[in-house]
């Protein structure tokens, strides 16, 4: 079966942006053409897949149409993917099954939000629309409230603590600050972090991430055109999903995401590593408590350890044997939900290149995977890239 | 004479022959409803409490302000203002409305309505009461419309019943709740046919800060101090997430046994929606 590279990727910052939706689309897709090492045209893209939310209700319908006549992509077949904030990372793995498929060579993936330009009452309808209205909202809860009953619970059942997740903070920060494209570029001391404004307790503000503009763009090709374009391409070299109960009270346990266990498996699996081969990895970071979880769920910790990962520093730059979140995450680099995904994989990209800061540079990054979740863990892509193709 | 029992956030003096109930809350020398009642809520309790006892009751008059279809729903007693088949004469059962925030229950022949005071009354500040009074009106209108997240009326009747009653379907050995559709092999599950005991035990919560809440809460949040919710875990086995009675500032434990008690959620559109929340044990 034909394997697929990215040959391009590009974004734009993220953050409060001052430029409206097709703007920020044109930004992205200019950096994600420009990124080609070779001649690059938009019109031998044959598809397009582009991940958002529609936030605040803009362009909900057609809304790829709309920015892909502002990107030079006229004409061929597009549509826009929603699965809350993993929309772009649904987006990656259907322009990677397009090509898989062979009914395309070269497809482009990426996403979009625009989530700053709101009165604040209409963001507040906004926040949380992508949890289970008819029983969580009705209960109170958005998505702050959502993962600070997972976080009690992890204190609970593995003797975790506020500490670990404030450790998570630091550390994503100290990442971020380094990322000219984060949203939040500024450093915390642990005890400001441990000591932020109670959003839903145990959740601090320094446990939950920004709302961001930001739109993110990558390039996928086939591998028989791939030479046409650069000679250093970045692999995809599996693609797994899944999804699990949209409401928290509907799943056996609400400690670990049962969809990002699935979506690892398979994609360790495909690519025919395990989570000890892989060198960076851009997890979904909407909360601390979330990529604490997820170092458990994608296999860096063991069920429960993830507290002591954070504790020993595990996941800090160099320092460990996996770098979680070098780009800052979700937390540092922002959360602009639709283009969150195919950013993840904007970053991966450049760290296998060595193309990043070099002050954020992962040192001698072969394997790097993206872990891009939907609302509480209804959904969830997970995406592992490689110098080199599956063998 | 009867004596004074705390029932479902309410005090409530049963002679045997009727129910009296009330609002435990009082704002100068007048009874006064709490943060999250009303009359529907509250004959809804004194229906629930006669029931319990053994005492039956199909059918009842119920005055204009309670809202009958949700009262059917959470207690199963119908009424004329719901049933155009019913007639007066059929009626054994009225429900009375006070001037405050009172209720009596009672058969069309009753002849005993001496009750005692009820006791442990707690004064309730004037600014918080006129405060919420204010945002509910403000909630309750029909101008106030979803910009978002929409739970549509024939959704919210869709599962009205579950949320009222915690009526749940049966599948195997296992009960299901909040209802679902079909099972895993395809198959459509039975309606809702077994209640739950309405005894849980909080397994998580959390307190969301005003400015966190969703928007449904977002008048009455910064009157509240927030918006708090817990993860119950019921005796049969299913869970949910509810908000706490009378919007108390409550500090559960996880482990802690919670009751529930039909309250306002939220208004919208000119809708009240009413459904359970936990009551500490």
């Amino acid at each position: 079966m034909v394997d697929v590279a990215v040959i391009g990727a590009g974004q734009t910052k993220y953050g409060n942006h001052h430029l409206g939706l097709k703007g920020m689309w044109a930004e992205a897709a200019e950096n994600a053409f420009s990124s080609v090492d070779k001649d690059f045209d938009p019109r031998q893209v044959d598809e397009a897949f582009i991940g958002s939310v529609a936030f605040g209700g803009a362009q909900l319908g057609n809304t790829a149409a709309l920015l892909t006549e502002h990107s030079g992509l006229d004409g061929i077949p597009v549509r826009r993917v929603e699965n809350a904030c993993a929309s772009s990372g649904f987006a990656l793995r259907d322009a990677w099954m397009a090509i898989k498929s062979g009914q395309a060579d070269i497809v482009v993936a990426g996403g979009i939000e625009k989530m700053n330009d709101l009165s604040a009452e209409r963001k507040r309808f906004w926040l949380g629309v992508s949890g289970d209205t008819e029983w969580e909202r009705l209960a109170g809860l958005t998505f702050p409230g959502t993962y600070a009953l997972m976080a009690r619970r992890h204190f609970h059942e593995h003797q975790s603590s506020h500490d670990d997740l404030v450790h998570i903070s630091v550390k994503n920060h100290m990442h971020g600050f380094e990322n000219q494209h984060a949203h939040i570029r500024k450093q915390v001391s642990f005890e400001k972090a441990a000591s932020g404004f109670m959003v839903a307790d145990p959740l601090t503000l320094y446990d939950c991430c920004p709302t961001s503009d930001g739109a993110s763009c990558v390039i996928l090709a086939a591998d028989h055109v791939v030479q046409r374009y650069t000679d250093d391409p970045v692999w995809i070299r599996a693609s797994g999903a899944a999804s699990d109960r949209l409401a928290l009270h509907d799943r056996p346990s609400i400690t670990q995401l049962v969809a990002t266990q699935k979506a690892s498996q398979i994609a360790y699996s495909a690519a025919g590593i395990t989570s000890d081969d892989v060198d960076l990895a851009e997890v979904h970071d909407c909360f601390t408590v979330a990529e604490l979880m997820a170092t458990e769920d994608l296999g860096f910790a063991q069920q429960g350890k993830g507290g002591i990962f954070s504790r020993e520093g595990r996941g800090i730059l160099n320092q460990g044997s996996v770098c979680i979140n070098p780009s800052g995450g979700l937390k540092s680099k922002g959360h602009p939900l639709g283009a969150t995904g195919t950013g993840q994989a904007v970053e991966v990209f450049k760290q296998l290149r060595g193309t990043v800061e070099q002050s954020r540079q992962v040192r001698d990054a072969e394997i790097g995977l993206t872990h891009n979740v939907g609302g509480s863990g209804a959904t969830c892509a997970v995406h592992i890239f490689g110098r080199d193709k599956n063998e | 004479m009867s004596e004074t029992l705390l029932w479902k956030g309410y005090l409530i003096a049963d002679n045997g022959e009727s129910l009296f109930i009330q609002s435990p809350y009082m704002l100068n020398e007048k009874i006064v409803y709490g943060s999250d009642s009303d009359e529907t809520t509250m004959a809804i309790a004194a229906i629930q409490f006669w029931k319990q006892t053994g005492r039956t009751l199909d059918s009842v008059h119920l005055p204009s302000s309670v809202d009958a279809s949700t009262l059917f729903l959470a207690t199963g007693v119908d009424s004329i203002l719901r049933n155009d088949d019913l007639n007066f004469d059929d009626i054994k059962w009225n429900i009375l409305s006070g001037e405050e925030a009172t209720l009596v229950l009672a058969s069309t022949d009753a002849q005993n309505f001496e009750f005692e005071s009820p006791e442990n009354v707690e004064l309730i500040d004037e600014q918080f009461y006129n405060d919420i009074c204010e945002a509910w009106d403000k909630e309750c209108a029909e101008s106030h419309v979803s910009q978002g997240a929409y739970v549509s009326k024939s959704q919210y009747l869709e599962g009205a019943r579950a949320r009222l009653s915690l009526s749940s379907q049966k599948l195997g050995d296992g009960l299901i709740w909040p209802p679902r559709q079909l099972d895993s092999s395809g198959q459509r599950i039975p309606t809702e046919s077994h209640s739950l005991t309405g005894v849980a035990s909080i397994e998580s919560w959390t307190k969301l800060s005003a400015a966190g809440a969703p928007s449904e809460f977002s008048l009455r949040a910064p009157i509240l101090g927030g918006v708090q919710t817990l993860l119950v875990r019921f005796e049969q086995g299913p869970r949910g997430v509810f908000l706490v009675c009378d919007d108390v500032d409550y500090s559960p434990q996880i482990g802690d046994v919670v009751e529930f008690s039909v309250r306002r959620i939220y208004g919208q559109e000119g809708i009240i929606r009413y459904g359970l929340k936990a009551l500490p044990k």
